[in-house]
């Protein structure tokens, strides 16, 4: 069973940890990669071939750099709205969970508004109704995707805190701060690692959807960007799978990647000298 | 000293109507420093929960601990941090004690900064606090989980030891660990209140480690304390 665990965590990680990398290699260097400019303009509608190696669009924009310099967006919004949400997610679920009491009902009084409302339309007519912006779209799902964390990071934090260490700690005078931070949060950060993943990978499938109908930045390109403008342009009608297949793979390997990674970490948590745990997997 | 007066503990449980259960009943008690005061009883009797009230880590429904004279519950702010260091509470099991994720040295160092410690005299303090319960410095470098019962139990004692404690609540310290261990450890509580003056509650099942150990032994029965041993 251990050595069975062993090497599903050892295939995930690799094959998430090259996926993610690759893409953020992708992202971070692609004024290196992209062989032309954004607004560099070749002939129309052409296949994938030597110079271009996705073909281009109908107006003769390289969809290569497309690819790449999309990465970019979609890598930043995922990326950002999953370290905002997480954020707020573990600092609510820890004071509650350690606190209890009023402060745990409050906090989770706030989690459960704040888990009724419906993301995706919530967005849409923000989208609508405010100037679409890659600033607004990570700040709104950061705003709406921290409560599963919350709720995770609290059941975690109320059984920790019964711990014999947390109340020896308790009993040697250290500070709740100290104790929330320096003894709490190290023992929770293989559960903090998957959900951190996870929403990257859900914020970033937003961006895709969000992008797709037409409510994402229209100032900057995305996968999800160029997948809106295969549809309106013409390029699903006239067959040009270039144009919409690869930001298609970009976002379904992105996320695959995020998973594996997440199944890494969540399915065995292993301390240095501890025996392996597993760790209930109800996502 | 530490003196209970006229101590009441129940547990509540049960919803929307609750259910009390009285734990602790009239409990009244002197504990003297350099002194043991043996503590035995059966399991859910209340034991660990006296022991938690005399070093305020819960706090009773009805009674009062006086710490040097003084209320416990009417301490201002630097005298309940001054009776938070000198009564301490070793607890039962040695490894959940310790974090798990901090190697040994950050555990340590971790009560040298809160005492203010300053950084270049930490290393001569842990090393002098290790040889004083028995340990080399190879352990620093260790993770709970890579140590035994036994040696877990002294870095937990070693950690209380570097607080400068005058009373120590002892859980069953020797209860999770095999006999020659638990020889160790409790000559080793010995010595350390020959030298320091400590004063121990030694909570324990073992009538005869509770009579090797104490000057005093009082029995927990239903809610009650029956002192069956003065010293």
């Amino acid at each position: 069973m251990k050595d069975l665990i062993f090497q599903r965590k050892k295939y995930f990680t690799r094959i998430g940890g090259f996926l993610f990398i690759l893409f953020l290699l992708i992202a971070i260097f692609s004024h290196f990669i992209a062989p032309f400019q954004l607004r560099d303009r070749f002939d129309p509608f052409l296949p994938p071939g030597l110079k271009h190696l996705l073909g281009t669009n109908d107006i003769g924009n390289d969809l290569f750099t497309e690819f790449v310099y999309g990465s970019r967006t979609t890598l930043l919004v995922g990326l950002l709205t999953g370290a905002f949400a997480v954020s707020i997610g573990v600092l609510v679920g820890l004071f509650a969970g350690y606190h209890g009491g009023v402060i745990d009902e409050l906090l989770m009084g706030i989690t459960d508004v704040v888990l009724i409302i419906p993301r995706i339309p919530l967005i849409i007519v923000l989208s609508a109704f405010l100037r679409p912006s890659v600033g607004l779209m990570i700040l709104v799902m950061s705003i709406l995707w921290w409560t599963s964390t919350a709720r995770i990071i609290r059941s975690r934090t109320m059984q920790i805190r019964s711990m014999g260490f947390v109340e020896s700690a308790r009993c040697l005078g250290f500070s709740s701060w100290h104790i929330l931070f320096y003894e709490i949060l190290p023992n929770i950060v293989m559960i903090i690692i998957p959900e951190f993943l996870i929403t990257v990978a859900s914020a970033m499938i937003s961006e895709a959807s969000l992008s797709f109908l037409g409510l994402g930045d229209p100032t900057l390109k995305s996968w999800g960007m160029m997948i809106h403008h295969a549809f309106q342009r013409g390029g699903f009608l006239n067959g040009m799978w270039w144009w919409y297949i690869p930001p298609g793979i970009g976002i379904t390997l992105f996320v695959l990647s995020m998973v594996f990674l997440s199944f890494a970490f969540e399915e065995t948590e292993i301390g240095i000298g501890e025996e392996v745990a597993i760790v209930p997997f109800n996502r | 000293m530490i003196e209970l007066q006229n101590i009441f503990y129940e547990y509540s449980k049960g919803w929307p109507r609750k259910q009390h259960q009285i734990v602790l009943s009239d409990i009244s008690v002197k504990l003297c420093m350099g002194k043991t005061f043996g503590l035995m009883g059966h399991s859910g009797t209340g034991k660990t929960t006296l022991g938690k009230i005399v070093v305020g880590l819960i706090k009773p429904y009805l009674g009062k601990i006086s710490f040097h004279g003084k209320d416990i519950s009417q301490l201002a702010s630097p005298d309940w941090l001054f009776f938070r260091r000198k009564v301490q509470m070793l607890f039962q099991d040695p490894q959940g004690s310790l974090n798990p994720k901090k190697r040994i040295d950050a555990s340590l160092r971790d009560i040298l900064n809160i005492t203010k410690i300053p950084f270049n005299q930490q290393k001569q303090a842990i090393e002098d606090v290790l040889k004083t319960v028995g340990l080399s410095t190879d352990f620093l470098l260790r993770y709970p989980a890579q140590l035994s019962g036994g040696q877990n139990q002294r870095i937990s004692l070693a950690r209380i030891l570097l607080l400068k404690p005058e009373f120590i609540v002892l859980d069953e310290p020797t209860s999770a660990l095999d006999i020659s261990v638990q020889a160790q450890i409790l000559f080793l509580l010995r010595e350390l209140q020959k030298n320091h003056g400590l004063g121990y509650l030694f909570i324990s099942h073992d009538p005869e480690v509770i009579q090797y150990m104490s000057h005093s032994i009082g029995i927990l029965k239903d809610g009650n304390l029956d002192i069956i041993q003065e010293g």
